[in-house]
């Protein structure tokens, strides 16, 4: 074990010697489910045998093949951390070289896939701002040393320098000779200097409630009718072909289980379906916790792989609220983020709140955005989680558009208060886009021809890559100008004064 | 109600040089295409004359539309963002803060840069952010571009 960074490590160090293990087991289980198929289907009596164990040897070959890469992959990919970045150098005929610029950290995520859990192992992705496949994947550390690693970057990122010795524990979170010049951190037992900012658990979501919002969902409706249209069928056909058998004494046994192997077929199909994905959703949500700390919003999620995300203040480009119709009883939401480092797996890293009630979703939007900038901000979100035309000062859609949008123009307006864009949407699914003024990126107005014939126009609010794309369709055209006018003076205002990057520079000084 | 039009700027138009080159990069498929079926039409005997005219009237509509286009499109450069307009039936206005500007990218294809032209793509860290300038003399461009690039590095924010 000597390859493992005891230390945050200043110079090149390698991942945890587990990780070809952990690499190659995956494509090795494959192997062997497939050897173990062969042994069960084929057999090794005979003639056959040789066929087998020539089998077997080709795949005893990869398996080898196959773990030699691992390891020298492993032997090849090497990383470290300075002031400004975290450097990566990987690969084994291309070379790569990778940095992830600190002043551009967009999250840092913990994430821990089940192989690699069970064995107290975790990887760690630092996201950054600049395009796709742009962060860095540090891929596999013992637990304890990703949380270490994690709390090192994301406080080299706030703008704490390393202090030249470890504070001891407990007094960690307040800064301690911060002027200090730059000196690689000593600690111990592979912790870092430097612990984790005190988090503040803000809500959690109860099994009960994330079952039930699986539930509460349309692919309930369409798997319960399928399968009640399925019972339907099955007993006509059944029932037919019972009164056939009574007219004809030769009854076609094979015939009546061939009609009933298709409807059987459709309901099995539609609930494993329903299954993955209702699956997918609570693993994904399973034991969410959101809290606040200095570092930014903590999300901690998962069942079998576990995710926990930082994502540093000021950081979270556009906010959406969202309540599809079944959840209405309930008044539940599910809130979804744009974070400019996360490119892929949009759904498991763009949660915020999977499901919550009113209360749950204020607070959410609470982290991202301390101050709405409202004079009554709990009034104002619910008027536009639930309102509609033009209360609480939102700029409705006129009436006229229904011509164009029959179905969600009533439900349609914006309002911009002191520091978000909200975009109110939807008729069915309610929906709730929130823009803070200094994320806007740029802005765009456009009207089709049918707009046009009724002086309507959309108005576009650029956001980052991510699932929310923030428009507001058919505003008075008049309003839209106006609009497009206001939010972006409100927009270079807000610039002006936002958070800087190095979040907690600003506090040191 | 009259379209977005703010009154204190004056509006850079698109080259009238792009009209050609748009022109003569949309006659390919179309003089293919018509070649086409005017061999069809004699080959099964039709009337070459009504596909010929149908052709021909396609493509006059086609280099109306080319022309109209190009004749809206146009960009301001405002104090704080750059001002971009295309489109008359379905048209667009998009403002692009120079403080949000990421970087600035200047391409031309063949037929573009045989007519001394270029064109001019904006990039923000949103994939939303549609503009570019198209139709920009090449000399104009490179100073575009370094203007734009400068102000923006004047004035970047953080995301």
């Amino acid at each position: 074990m000597t390859d493992v960074p005891a230390i945050v490590p200043a110079d090149w160090a390698r991942l945890h010697a587990v990780t070809p293990v952990l690499a190659a087991g995956r494509a090795i289980g494959v192997l062997t489910i497939i050897g173990m198929a062969q042994a069960g289907q084929g057999g090794l009596q005979g003639a056959r045998a040789v066929g087998a164990w020539l089998v077997f040897g080709g795949i005893g070959l990869v398996v080898v093949l196959v773990s030699v890469l691992a390891f020298v992959a492993w032997r090849m990919n090497e990383f470290r951390v300075d002031d400004d970045a975290v450097h990566q150098r990987k690969g084994i005929l291309f070379r790569q070289y990778r940095q992830a610029r600190l002043d551009r950290l967009q999250a840092v995520d913990v994430v821990q896939p089940l192989a690699a859990r069970v064995f107290g192992f975790a990887e760690l992705k630092v996201e950054v701002a600049g395009g796709r496949a742009s962060g860095v994947r540090l891929q596999y550390l013992r637990l304890d040393d990703a949380e270490a690693l994690r709390n090192e970057i994301v406080s080299l990122a706030a703008g704490i320098r390393r202090a030249p010795a470890a504070p001891p524990e407990g007094i960690s979170e307040s800064p301690v000779a911060l002027d200090a010049p730059t000196v690689p951190v000593v600690a111990t037992a592979g912790r870092s200097s430097i612990a984790a900012a005190p988090e503040r658990e803000v809500y959690q979501v109860p099994p009960g409630r994330l079952i039930g919002s699986v539930l509460a969902s349309w692919w309930t409706v369409i798997v319960v009718g399928g399968v009640l249209a399925g019972i339907v069928a099955i007993v006509i056909v059944g029932a037919v072909a019972v009164e056939d058998a009574a007219g004809d004494a030769v009854s076609a046994n094979g015939g009546v289980g061939g009609f009933l192997a298709g409807p059987a077929y459709g309901v099995l199909s539609g609930v494993f379906a329903f299954f993955a994905v209702g699956w997918a959703r609570f693993s994904a949500g399973f034991g969410f916790t959101a809290g606040i700390s200095a570092d930014g919003i903590r999300l901690q999620h998962g069942l079998l792989d576990t995710r926990r995300q930082t994502v540093p203040p000021g950081r979270v480009q556009a906010v959406r609220l969202r309540q599809p119709l079944p959840w209405r009883h309930f008044d539940w939401w599910r809130i979804t983020i744009n974070v400019a480092g996360y490119q892929d797996e949009q759904e498991a890293v763009s949660t915020l709140l999977p499901v919550g009630p009113r209360k749950d979703a204020l607070y959410a939007l609470w982290l991202v955005l301390p101050d709405l900038g409202d004079p009554d901000p709990a009034g104002t979100v619910s008027a536009a989680l639930s309102g509609v035309g033009a209360q609480n000062g939102f700029t409705a859609t006129p009436r006229r558009a229904w011509l164009v949008d029959p179905l969600q123009w009533r439900r349609r307006g914006v309002l911009a208060t002191g520091r978000a864009f909200l975009i109110r949407q939807g008729l069915f699914a309610r929906d709730v886009v929130v823009v803070p003024h200094e994320k806007t990126q740029s802005l765009s107005i456009r009207q089709g021809p049918l707009q046009r014939l009724l002086s309507l126009a959309t108005v576009e609010v650029h956001s980052t890559h991510g699932s929310i794309t923030p428009v507001a369709h058919h505003l008075d055209l008049a309003d839209a100008i106006a609009l497009l006018e206001a939010q972006s003076t409100r927009a270079r205002e807000a610039r002006a004064r936002q958070t800087p990057e190095q979040w907690m520079a600003t506090v040191q000084r | 109600m009259p379209w977005f039009e703010p009154t204190d700027v004056t509006w850079t138009y698109a080259s009238r040089r792009l009209i050609a080159a748009r022109l003569i990069v949309g006659a390919i498929p179309v003089l293919l295409f018509g070649g086409g079926l005017c061999a069809m039409a004699l080959l099964i005997g039709a009337a070459p004359a009504v596909t010929i005219s149908v052709c021909a009237l396609l493509a006059a509509w086609c280099a109306w539309v080319v022309v109209r286009q190009v004749t809206a499109h146009g960009w301001v450069e405002r104090q704080d963002d750059l001002m971009v307009k295309r489109g008359r039936i379905f048209r667009r206005v998009t403002v692009v803060p120079y403080g949000r500007m990421q970087y600035v990218e200047v391409a031309a294809g063949p037929v573009a840069r045989s007519f001394g032209l270029a064109r001019v793509q904006l990039h923000t860290a949103s994939p939303g952010t549609d503009a570019h300038l198209a139709g920009v003399p090449a000399a104009e461009a490179a100073r575009l571009r370094d203007r734009l690039t400068a102000r923006g590095e004047a004035r970047l924010a953080g995301l």
